[in-house]
């Protein structure tokens, strides 16, 4: 019976890793839309495509050492910036999309320094829930 | 893919010999980034038990994420696979033995990690690698120098397993300086596990050492309270090479208490150990020192077994130089059946310079 125990602890422990990803991602996911729509240009459903992207991606991200799934939403928005810059230089390379003041002046700037300007709000969601 | 069925698929990919797996096996089992995560779970668990094995492995894996035509997952994901395998490699390189490589296969795991969304906790693996070479290589004082900011870095990053294996081998520098209170201080930190969790393997081997410290310092019995409490530690996490020495170190302390029946036993079972784990040069050294302990309880014909067994392996391995002396007369001695315990103690003299 030890092994089958042993496993369903896992189970249970492996369920709320997951759980926690999820809960962690859903909280972030407002401001990487209006990362992804306001500031990057993207169409809603390529944001929306992009959003699946990004769940995988995060999901597999937590399993890597060094930072609890809390501690990665800094990243997940760097994430988010990198591709959503590639992806609209791309098209605006390829002559797809042409571009306006606001996004070039987007896809000139670091994707770390966007993404460090969006954990400032990140910072202030979790005051307000602390505060709550 | 869940986390489990991303394990089962990664043992189908393991378990397949590499000689068996097909262009196409390969490529539906490597180019699902979950599947790929789940290999890499298994083959560090294999670490300590079949780095050779692990090496293998890790080199298929570096190669095929190398080609420019294979890319995994999103973002970052094939440079951190990439960096992945190339530590892996590293790690198990250094464990048997090369150092020029395992050299060669961090400057590789660094130059993907830099390419990560979070290289730092990637990173501080390598230089904990880095670290143990210049331990291997007889650099304690730079160890001890080094090693306590790395372990800052992986109690800051809350890294459990690389904050103690950091402690452990600051413990091992400061033994092979010959500073045993401050060995002794890092291995207890070990055992008692204050800050964060440790696991058992590594507390298996920290009390081994203690154990070690304990019976150099004469409280031989003491070494033998911290040898049984490393046992079951060690079988637990299933760590065969920590269990092979923790048998050979019994059989010291047992030899130095004078119970030599079951020091011999002791030795025995580390000789069995070494063999089944493929270590041969260690269990041909072990064999020596059997051999010695067995002509000193007046048991010449089992001692000459165990020489006669060593000895092709010593050879075979250049464990020792060519033509010495006393390994000439070693052999003739066995041939005469008439061990010489005087070559015999020169010959296990040399092989314990050599380790």
């Amino acid at each position: 019976m030890e092994i089958s125990d042993d496993l369903g602890v896992s189970l249970s422990h492996e369920d709320d890793f997951e759980r926690e990803i999820e809960t962690v991602f859903r909280e972030t996911l407002g401001l990487i839309h209006i990362a992804l729509v306001s500031h990057y240009q993207l169409k809603e459903q390529e944001a929306t495509e992009l959003e699946k992207d990004l769940f995988v991606w995060f999901r597999r991200f937590c399993y890597r050492p060094g930072a609890s799934i809390r501690e990665n939403r800094p990243f997940l928005l760097v994430a988010c910036c990198q591709f959503a810059r590639e992806y609209q230089k791309y098209l605006v390379g390829t002559g797809v999309l042409s571009s306006d003041e606001k996004l070039k002046l987007i896809l000139d700037r670091e994707p770390v320094d966007v993404a460090h300007d969006f954990s400032r709000s990140l910072q202030l969601f979790d005051f307000r829930r602390s505060d709550a | 893919m869940s986390r489990g069925e991303a394990l089962m698929a990664a043992h189908d990919y393991l378990s397949t010999p590499r000689e068996n797996r097909s262009e196409q096996f390969t490529k539906s089992h490597l180019e699902n980034a979950d599947t790929l995560s789940g290999i890499f779970a298994v083959l560090k668990d294999r670490g300590n038990v079949a780095p050779a094995d692990v090496l293998e492995e890790a080199k298929v894996l570096y190669e095929w994420l190398s080609a420019p035509q294979h890319r995994v997952g999103f973002f970052d994901e094939s440079d951190y696979f990439r960096g992945e395998s190339a530590l892996y490699a590293g790690a198990s390189t250094r464990l048997v033995g090369s150092r020029e490589e395992t050299e060669r296969w961090l400057d590789r795991a660094e130059a993907s990690f830099r390419h990560t969304i979070n290289p730092a906790p990637m990173l501080a693996r390598v230089a904990y690698i880095r670290l143990a070479l210049r331990y291997d290589t007889g650099r304690y004082d730079e160890v001890t120098e080094l090693i306590p900011s790395l372990h800052l870095t992986f109690g800051k990053l809350a890294m459990a397993e690389e904050y103690w294996k950091c402690r452990f081998l600051e413990g091992m520098a400061f033994k092979a300086m010959g500073n045993l209170d401050q060995a002794a201080v890092a291995f207890e930190d070990l055992v008692s596990a204050a800050q964060l969790p440790v696991d058992d393997g590594l507390k298996g081997t920290a009390l081994i050492n203690l154990g070690n410290l304990k019976s150099g310092q004469g409280d031989h019995e003491a070494a033998l309270r911290s040898y049984s409490e490393a046992l079951p530690l060690l079988k637990r996490a299933n760590r065969p090479v920590a269990l092979a020495d923790l048998k050979t170190m019994v059989g010291e302390t047992l030899n130095l208490l004078g119970r030599k029946t079951q020091a011999i036993d002791a030795y025995l079972e580390a000789v069995a150990d070494y063999i089944s784990i493929g270590a041969a040069t260690q269990a041909a050294y072990i064999q020596v020192v059997l051999a010695e302990a067995l002509l000193d309880a007046e048991r010449p014909r089992e001692a000459e077994w165990q020489i006669a067994a060593a000895l092709p392996t010593i050879e075979r391995e250049k464990m020792l130089p060519e033509g010495l002396a006393a390994v000439v007369l070693l052999k003739e001695s066995v041939r005469q059946r008439n061990a010489n315990p005087k070559a015999l103690a020169e010959v296990r003299h040399h092989l314990q310079n050599r380790a």
